[in-house]
């Protein structure tokens, strides 16, 4: 299967402390991988590194998809309504915005669960091949994470490939495949 | 730059739904002008100075025919000082304790020297070491120089009793002593009474010129007192408060507040709100992000500015006063505060970088702008280390740019000169802020 996204040999240390070890990670067409570990093991670290959005202390990321991110913590501009900061991005991005029923009003005043909403729609605009949610159904409603399982699923069906970080064990079942990090060493089989 | 532009846009927005934050913003830095104003201002407050009367000055004194009321002479001429009336050993005290900058004293015997015109009356000075001596000093001398003045009417109108004398004869006092004198006129009267002779023409000759030469001496006497004469005149001018200097100071000063504060708050907050990686993605550089936040405090320096202009303009207009608002520089003058708002931007972008929160940053950038202002505001007469320092930032060369586009006859070479160091330091500051974020990153 293709590959659409690869890490080869990526580590990252935060002035003395090593967060992630230097790992190797594929992630290949219709393909879901869900990272699992204990808290500060370096899920989020490497999830950033797969995004661009942290500079690998070594190695490198290649890939010559649309890779869309979500973080842990949403990252929107909080004075901004929903729609205000879908519009932004996708120019910033040079994507076509996306529709939103979420609220139109600041995004610091809705809640944490609109607020992740947000973060997910921000994720998913230009409609990339590649997916890396970290921790994506935290503060979602069930319907709300139905949906957007439902999402995943369509987009691995259609040739995407997606990368999530969990502490779910329900959702590590909707994984292909299932790595395992623990202080800053990715196993993965 | 379309990246730029809409990060700016995004700024802009933000700013406006921060009503709050914007208030303070406009409001906090028109403060620190006003107060920083009022602190000058005390450069100009009357210092106190004791006036102890050893002599026991009388109400009024008459010199050559003209009465002073003492009192009122000393008040009209005290303009520069508050002078005190105190007696000697509370004012040596007070002297002492600071309380008072200076002891003016009259001493023993100074009003009979004065009655006398024949020796100067002495008044005495003592002065604190403090850094207001030497401008009680010279207060203290153009007061003496001003009762001079007062008094050289009186003196020369004595002086040409005595001329008169001379020339009419007649009964005159000196030093208290009585005496009468023939006078020229008489004199030329009993010269001809004489047998006529060579000799005796001569003489005559003499009492004819000296006649002549005596009856000029009063504009002469005069010119003499006072060679050159100040005439002081009250105009429409501007008064301190709107002149060039103080609108240019309220210009430098809002806007090094206002950029610094508002550039590296905006930048922080980029990295508050988790924002800053997402944009890493291949979303805005670091140097757009930078760039971004220069323009933005360039278009609120540009905005505060010009608001500043158009009140100390409307202000000048209604007032009618003389020479009005130069209107035509506000061109000029918008280049200007564009320019040093980049310059306080990039600076306050890099502030915001290092500092890496928003509220570490806005204190920060406190901190960092009042040793900036203060740098720039010492002349470089005082301190040229300060002032070589201050050319590394934007506030001195802002503060000369507004200067020239509101008070120069000739502008331009001043301004071109200032510009291109606010280009400069805006590039610098920029570059190092670029790498900032980018390890911040």
């Amino acid at each position: 299967m293709t590959t659409l996204l690869a890490a080869l040999g990526v580590s990252h240390r935060y002035g003395d402390r090593t967060a992630l070890q230097p790992c190797e990670l594929e992630l290949r067409a219709f393909e879901t991988i869900a990272l699992n570990g204990p808290n500060g093991a370096g899920k989020s670290t490497l999830l950033s590194i797969l995004a661009g959005a942290l500079d690998p202390t070594s190695g490198r990321v290649e890939s010559a998809e649309q890779v869309g991110w979500a973080p842990q913590r949403p990252a929107l501009y909080g004075k901004l309504t929903p729609r205000e900061n879908l519009r932004l991005f996708a120019r910033l991005d040079g994507v076509q915005p996306s529709s939103t029923d979420l609220p139109d009003r600041p995004a610091a005043q809705l809640s944490v669960g609109q607020r992740q909403r947000l973060n997910l729609a921000l994720a998913f605009l230009g409609s990339p091949r590649v997916l890396l949610l970290d921790e994506p159904t935290a503060s979602l409603d069930s319907e709300r994470r139905e949906e957007l399982w439902a999402r995943i699923d369509a987009l691995r069906a259609g040739g995407g490939a997606i990368c999530f970080v969990t502490q779910n064990p329900d959702e590590v079942e909707r994984a292909n495949r299932v790595g395992w990090i623990e202080d800053g060493r990715l196993t993965l089989p | 730059m379309r990246t730029i532009a809409l990060l700016l846009q995004k700024d802009l927005r933000v700013l406006r739904r921060s009503p709050l934050l914007l208030g303070v913003l406009l409001a906090y830095p028109l403060v620190i002008a006003g107060l920083v104003g009022l602190v000058a201002s005390y450069a100009n407050a009357k210092p106190r100075v004791a006036l102890v009367d050893e002599d026991n000055l009388p109400s009024e004194i008459t010199l050559g025919g003209h009465t002073f009321r003492v009192e009122r002479t000393i008040d009209r001429v005290a303009e520069e000082v508050t002078l005190v009336r105190l007696d000697g050993n509370e004012a040596e005290r007070q002297l002492r304790s600071g309380r008072i900058v200076a002891l003016l004293r009259v001493p023993r015997g100074f009003v009979a020297d004065l009655r006398s015109m024949a020796r100067s009356p002495r008044l005495e000075l003592e002065t604190t070491r403090g850094g207001l001596s030497v401008r009680v000093t010279q207060q203290v001398q153009s007061l003496v120089y001003q009762l001079n003045r007062q008094l050289e009417d009186a003196y020369v109108e004595a002086n040409l009793e005595y001329i008169r004398l001379l020339i009419d004869g007649g009964t005159g006092r000196f030093l208290g002593q009585e005496f009468d004198v023939l006078g020229l006129e008489r004199a030329e009267e009993l010269l001809d009474e004489l047998p006529p002779g060579p000799r005796l023409d001569r003489i005559r000759e003499f009492v004819r010129v000296a006649s002549a030469a005596l009856a000029e001496t009063d504009d002469a006497l005069r010119a003499t007192a006072n060679p050159i004469e100040l005439v002081e005149t009250d105009d429409e001018g501007r008064t301190w408060v709107l002149s060039a200097q103080t609108q240019s100071y309220a210009l430098a000063l809002t806007i090094s507040f206002l950029a610094l504060l508002l550039a590296a708050a905006a930048l922080a907050a980029e990295r508050d709100e988790g924002v800053l990686a997402r944009l890493r993605r291949g979303l805005a550089g670091a140097g757009e992000l930078v760039a971004a936040k220069a323009s933005l405090a360039a278009a609120a320096a540009v905005a505060l500015g010009l608001g500043i202009v158009l009140a100390f303009g409307a202000i000048i207009e209604l007032g009618g006063v003389e020479g009005g608002q130069p209107w035509a520089r506000v061109p000029l003058l918008v280049v200007g505060l564009a320019l040093a708002g980049a310059a306080f931007g990039s600076l306050g972008a890099l502030l915001g970088a290092l500092a890496r929160d928003a509220r570490t940053a806005s204190l920060v950038a406190i901190l960092a702008v009042l040793p900036i202002v203060f740098l720039g505001l010492v002349p470089r007469e005082v301190a040229p280390a300060a002032a070589y320092v201050s050319d590394f930032f934007p506030f001195a060369h802002a503060l000369r740019f507004f200067t020239a586009s509101l008070f120069d006859l000739e502008p331009l070479n001043a301004a071109a000169r200032e510009a291109a160091w606010l280009v400069g330091l805006t590039l610098l500051f920029c570059a190092v802020a670029r790498s900032a974020v980018q390890r911040l990153s």
